[in-house]
């Protein structure tokens, strides 16, 4: 691609994105179209993310346990399991099964809108696209990822005591007495802003992409892939930044 | 009046209307004819301000909307009612609540009147029995009724316009849409039927426009279109095989 069209097509990211977050506070509103979206996104997902972080967390208390018992240090399972969720996995893994699911489906629900005329239909009929498909899609993004990231935090922790308990044998109260302990202000905060920005990034880039589409079914399947690894990328960087950023304000010595 | 003032545009590096120059009565019956990648149903977008021209102007009714924004062109996109290519219709709803989809924004009818209101709808263009099914069961010819239906939904547009009405119809439907666009123009209103099939062009439409390489090849009636000499029509008006008009 040259650089005039990433240029253009940064630009256009930026002021589609803008348009987004400022359609939430202006009107019309479209609750309806919002809850529509938050039903697909939340209710919708809510199996795929109990299964992947419930699994994330047996396989990071399992890896723990196993390296741990040699250095006979297995009861800072809870607290290694609790901090990595809580603050980095539990984020990160439920936003990324929320592009695979979610993501997806915006970009290619959209793609497929706009080859379908069905996207210049709205704009005849006198409704703005952007108001109408773009910030209903991430109203429910900002909204349902942290609650759904909340629920996929729960869903590991569970995970993590499970294989403490059962396999590793180590004591259910002790494991829940650690996870208490890790769950303060500076903790819970570090990894409760990520959705929130997860989501919102997620959600402008998937529907960037879907509106943009250009070309038929290849096209359709060009943009929605493009949706699924920028939206990838794009948590994978600022999930670093983040972390960098949370950790010097909230007061974390590195 | 439709106004094409020296419009040009391309998509990309593929030049598609070249300095065209295009006047249009909103009481005309008008078929844009040419081959697939002409620019027709570009010429539809640009009346409705979907697209901008590169170089020249269209004016709806003397206004120029080439520069206007998406608030400035609703006024004007509702002088028309479209009916896009295979229908448009939203797919995740059903056929009442697609043709009610302008009624629940802009008007403040009850339900009752909602449904009312879309049964007389449906009924005009003869799919009534329709309006609970979803549009992945409506047949080809259902889609471009209901599709119809929507855009006549809101109130009386000054012109219908339709992009490519009866592709991918039997016969039967197709000559049912025809049927269905000259009734809809019997009061004086007017419509541009953007169409590859000269049969069904002849059947309803009184001006005929030929697209060819971004300009027009021809603008006349059907004797000329029918008599012309240039090949690339001759190729369209022969290989048709011309049944007569007989929908009117």
């Amino acid at each position: 691609m040259d650089i005039k069209g990433l240029l253009s097509d940064l630009q256009d990211f930026y002021a589609l994105s803008f348009r987004g977050l400022l359609g939430i506070v202006r009107r019309p509103f479209y609750f309806k179209d919002a809850m529509i979206q938050m039903d697909y996104a939340g209710a919708g997902s809510l199996v795929i993310v109990f299964i992947v972080d419930l699994f994330v967390g047996m396989a990071l208390s399992l890896q723990l346990s196993a390296e741990l018992s040699s250095l006979g240090m297995k009861m800072y399972i809870g607290m290694i399991v609790g901090i990595s969720v809580v603050r980095e996995l539990g984020p990160v893994v439920t936003a990324l099964v929320f592009t695979g699911r979610v993501g997806a489906g915006m970009a290619s629900e959209l793609g497929s809108m706009v080859l379908g005329h069905q996207v210049d239909t709205i704009r005849v009929f006198g409704f703005d696209p952007v108001k109408k498909l773009v910030v209903p899609r991430i109203v429910s993004s900002l909204i349902m990822l942290p609650a759904l990231t909340v629920i996929g935090v729960a869903v590991s922790l569970l995970g993590g005591y499970y294989i403490a308990v059962f396999v590793s044998h180590q004591s259910g109260t002790f494991y829940w007495s650690s996870i208490r302990n890790i769950l303060t202000m500076e903790n819970v905060l570090a990894g409760a802003i990520k959705p929130f920005i997860f989501g919102y990034l997620i959600s402008s880039i998937c529907c960037y992409m879907g509106l943009s589409t250009k070309g038929g079914a290849v096209g359709l399947r060009q943009s929605t892939t493009m949706a699924v690894v920028m939206s990838i990328v794009m948590i994978i960087i600022s999930d670093f930044l983040l972390t960098r950023v949370l950790l010097y304000v909230l007061g974390f010595s590195v | 009046m439709i106004v094409f003032d020296g419009v040009s545009f391309s998509y990309g590096s593929r030049s598609v209307l070249r300095g065209v120059h295009l006047s249009v009565g909103f009481h005309e019956r008008v078929a844009v004819l040419g081959g697939s990648g002409e620019g027709k149903t570009t010429i539809l977008r640009l009346i409705l301000g979907l697209i901008k021209p590169d170089e020249g102007r269209v004016l709806i009714e003397g206004d120029d909307i080439t520069g206007k924004s998406e608030e400035g062109l609703r006024d004007v996109r509702m002088k028309f009612s479209i009916v896009f290519q295979e229908g448009a219709l939203f797919d995740s709803l059903d056929v009442k609540e697609n043709v009610a989809y302008c009624l629940r924004e802009y008007t403040s009818m009850s339900e009752e009147e909602i449904d009312a209101r879309v049964r007389e709808i449906l009924g005009s263009v003869g799919v009534e029995q329709a309006i609970h099914l979803m549009p992945e069961e409506l047949s080809g010819g259902m889609h471009r009724r209901v599709s119809i239906a929507r855009s006549l939904a809101l109130g009386t547009p000054k012109m219908f316009l339709y992009d490519e009405p009866t592709t991918g119809l039997d016969p039967v439907n197709a000559d049912n849409i025809c049927r269905l666009i000259s009734d809809l123009s019997k009061d004086g209103r007017g419509f541009i039927m953007v169409t590859h099939k000269v049969s069904d062009a002849l059947k309803v439409a009184d001006r005929f426009i030929f697209l060819k390489d971004g300009s027009l090849l021809f603008d006349g009636d059907s004797r000329g279109l029918l008599h012309t000499d240039a090949p690339e029509i001759r190729m369209f008006v022969e290989e048709i095989n011309y049944q007569g008009p007989g929908c009117r």
